[in-house]
């Protein structure tokens, strides 16, 4: 019995002695796509921008700085892009960089049948060539000021040699196991469900990373993430406002908050007649307690909205729009105004005794938006309106509800390039104008907004499609959210970012 | 012994319940609201959302999917999964042996605690070992595992940091049986939990039944010493209904490790199963559902194998 005790303890003890320092630890919910003109959700994203570099990434201003590409200039009014490349980038597999990975990257990426999930993203190339070795022409179809944003977003350079003439989604070999990328990390284990190990890239072109390497595990449940991270199995892991407490008081974690580009909204289906109405909208803004949802809910992790372009725009976030604060009598003076009157019960009824009834679906599990969406239930209710509220799996909720068009009210979040351009959500007609919004002025400012290269003047366009939304509220825009990170304080040299763009720079990552 | 024609109808009765389970998995999860998560992105393109689907093979009719799949699947292709882009098969391999790995040490560890301690109950009912047994096998079935899971990582992985809060191995360590063995202390005790607290009850009351047969009363009249009666007569006829048992728990270990495997983070079929469910990933959720059925069939067709072995009175009637 004593030796067994024994040879267990020191089993034990082997296996304690088995982790590496200087490797940073990061979660996953599941194994990713290595590739990133297919990668479906966030893990994967993440991954894939260790692994692939674009030809540009963001600043801490969430503007385009040089990555792969050298510099380039814009000619033609915005209609060509040329860039010159780096001359000293080679992919993991020792081949060299060039303007053909380029090219064949991006025709692949605009190419729907390739099933790329970036073709929307780069509809607007017309055409793509290399000029020589490190030259890439793309000539545009239209202005589109969008474009250097996205090229800095998720469009990471694939390698021509390895996937030409491969259907993207059928190469599974390289998608799962072996990408190859010209990262500062390159993979060099693919445990299925469990882990994607990650070595520095020595011949990475911006000088050798500071971390050994980066292992990306997968944790499913964030409960567990955050035991991991207080173990110190993980170093990092973004969290929801409600998980804080678990976080809070751990001597070796540090709570940062970024800027997310999102805005979480309720959009009203406006083929419903009890929404068509401005002034029913504009009313509900002043119905719902947005500070105390912000408050309550998000812990203050996130900034009261003015329309629908969020603060982290900086650039272009008009900060002189006043806000429209919580103001229920306000509210019921408009309903008025809009003819919706409370009965004897106190329910809003129109002129023929319908009452303001309808339904606001959310989806189920996540604590957060479920908190939310019963909040602006119980403010609407406040103002007499009838609301239920609906849970429904996510899925559930996009395939048969949104798409379809089959919903009243729907509790949902846009997240965007760091770019103000909105046009795909508010535009008339757009596919992801769920809520079927249409003003012909803001049609036109969006259509400036991204055929308009000069800064300054986009600036303008996208301020006065603030100051609009706040008149014609296209949705009940809630709060723009913080990311919310619990950090290891071993972890140096993390640009002032969202964990997605921040992962551009691991090469300046270290763990002290 | 076994006749061949007995053994020919159990195997022609569990392929009979494989068709079945699909038949009936493949209609239930297409009609299930919702669809594969891959195109759950509100943002996408309607163009983008038809290349997808298109892709998927999801444009044809009902009838049609259905006839693809059986013709597939009688020549052993399940499909390719959604989610990892490779055969279903391919996926389900990859994770089976993990689970197996996990079901086998709960499983050893319920045959370890249970048996022994719900046959001292049975033997000794009223004692104070049985009331503690018993309250604590209570108490065991009414925390759900995720409770006490997590509770497990807070106090044995970030409290006092002796044991790894998950996964099945640490990075770059795999294949080491040291570390195998430390990560899977933890799962298994909590993946055992129940089973122990269920089989541990049936035990200790087959074996109290079985003290009280007749043969039993006899036996200890004709002076037999306690130690005798008790194995050759109480714990040979309290045995076949704890076998029944044990080939209950068989499947549901293997197949419903879902929330253990989930907490600790380890890559069996359990976690593969909840992740086919929420992607929406048909032909991996029919892959996922047929391995369990298979595997409950199987282990029903074996405990019914043993039985015979175990109890002379079976066999005349096989």
């Amino acid at each position: 019995m004593k030796q067994m005790l024994t040879a267990l303890s020191f089993a034990l003890g082997v296996g304690m002695a088995g982790a590496q320092s200087n490797i940073l630890q990061l979660p996953l919910i599941n194994d990713p796509i290595m590739n990133p003109l297919i990668a479906p959700e966030l893990g994967s994203i993440l991954v894939n921008k260790v692994i692939f570099p674009g030809l540009v990434r963001p600043n801490e201003d969430l503007q385009p700085v040089p990555d792969l590409a050298k510099s380039w200039t814009i000619t033609n009014g915005g209609l060509v892009y040329t860039f010159t490349l780096r001359d000293d980038v080679r992919w993991h597999d020792g081949r060299p960089f060039t303007a053909d990975d380029v090219v064949f990257t991006f025709n692949t990426a605009r190419d729907p049948k390739s099933g790329s999930r970036l073709a929307s993203d780069f509809s607007s190339i017309k055409s793509v060539e290399a000029r020589g070795k490190n030259t890439v022409r793309f000539v545009l179809s239209r202005p589109f000021a969008p474009f250097l944003i996205l090229l800095g977003h998720n469009a990471g350079i694939l390698p021509k040699h390895l996937l030409e003439g491969k259907d993207l989604n059928s190469a599974t070999a390289f998608n799962r196991q072996t990408p190859i990328g010209t990262g500062p990390f390159k993979v060099s284990r693919v445990v299925p469900g469990a882990s994607v190990t990650l070595v520095a890239n020595k011949d990475y072109y911006g000088g050798v990373p500071k971390l050994a390497g980066i292992t990306f595990k997968v944790v499913p449940d964030l409960n567990t993430q955050v035991a991991q991270l207080r173990s110190g199995g993980l170093d990092w892991v973004t969290l929801e406002p409600s998980n804080l407490p678990s976080v809070q008081g751990a001597q070796n974690v540090a709570i940062k908050q970024a800027d997310a580009v999102q805005h979480y909204l309720v959009f009203f289906n406006l083929k419903n007649p009890l929404f068509t109405n401005a002034t029913v909208r504009r009313a509900m803004q002043y119905a719902v307690n947005r500070r105390a949802i912000i408050d309550g809910i998000l812990k203050g992790y996130a900034d009261y909205p003015t329309g629908t372009i969020p603060t982290a725009l900086r650039t272009y976030y008009d900060k002189s729009i006043k806000p429209i604060n919580y103001d229920p009598a306000q509210a019921r003076r408009l309903l008025a105004q809009a003819g919706w009157r409370p009965n004897a019960q106190g329910v809003l009824v129109n002129a023929k005794g319908e009452p303001f009834k309808f339904t606001l679906i959310v989806d189920k599990g996540n604590a957060t938006r479920e908190q939310a969406a019963l909040a602006v239930q119980q403010d609407l209710k406040r103002v007499g309106m009838d609301v239920t509220l609906q849970t429904l799996e996510f899925a559930t909720l996009v395939r048969d509800y949104l798409i379809p068009g089959k919903y009243d009210a729907n509790l949902i979040w846009w997240t965007t390039p760091p770019d103000p351009d909105q046009y795909s959500f508010y535009a008339t007609g757009q596919d992801n104008n769920e809520a079927a919004w249409s003003n012909a002025r803001a049609d036109s400012l969006l259509k400036r907004g991204r055929e308009t290269v000069d800064p300054a003047a986009r600036k303008n366009i996208y301020n006065a499609f603030q100051r609009l939304t706040m008149q014609d509220p296209p949705v009940l825009v809630l709060y723009y959210p913080k990311e919310l990170q619990a950090i290891s304080k071993r972890l140096t040299g993390v640009p002032d970012l969202g964990i997605r763009d921040a992962l551009r720079y691991t090469e300046r990552f270290d763990l002290r | 012994m076994l006749s061949p024609g007995y053994v020919a109808r159990r195997v022609l009765h569990a392929l009979v319940v494989l068709a079945v389970v699909a038949v009936v998995t493949f209609f239930i999860v297409r009609l299930a609201p919702g669809g594969p998560s891959l195109l759950a992105d509100p943002a996408l393109r309607d163009a983008e959302r038809a290349a997808i689907e298109a892709r998927l093979g999801l444009g044809d009719p009902l009838p049609v999917q259905f006839l693809k799949f059986v013709s597939n699947a009688v020549r052993g292709d399940f499909g390719q999964s959604f989610l990892f882009g490779t055969p279903t098969l391919q996926v389900i391999a990859s994770r089976l042996g993990n689970t197996l790995i996990l079901a086998g040490a709960a499983l050893a560890l319920t045959l370890l605690v249970a048996v022994p301690l719900g046959t001292l109950c049975g033997l000794r009912p009223h004692s104070w070992l049985d009331r503690l047994v018993s309250v604590l096998s209570v108490v065991v079935l009414a925390v759900p595992v995720f409770w006490l899971g997590l509770m497990l990582i807070i106090a044995l992985a970030v409290l006092r940091p002796v044991l790894p809060a998950g996964g099945m191995y640490t990075t770059g360590l795999e294949g080491n049986i040291p570390d195998l063995l430390r990560h899977l202390l933890l799962p298994a005790v909590v993946l055992a939990s129940a089973s122990i607290a269920e089989l541990l009850r049936y035990t200790r009351s087959s074996v109290r039944s079985a003290a009280r047969l007749d043969h039993v009363r006899t036996a200890r009249a004709k002076g037999l010493p306690q130690g005798a009666v008790h194995r050759r007569h109480v714990l040979k006829n309290a045995l076949i209904p704890v076998v029944t048992v044990i080939g209950l728990q068989l499947p549901r270990l293997v197949g419903g490790a879902a929330v253990t495997e989930t907490i600790f983070a380890w890559p069996g079929m359990g976690r593969l199963s909840v992740e086919a469910a929420l992607g929406r990933d048909y032909p991996l959720i029919l892959g996922v559902t047929l391995v369990v059925a298979l595997a409950v069939v199987l282990f029903n067709l074996l405990v019914d194998l043993l039985y015979p072995l175990i109890d002379p009175r079976i066999r005349t009637e096989v």
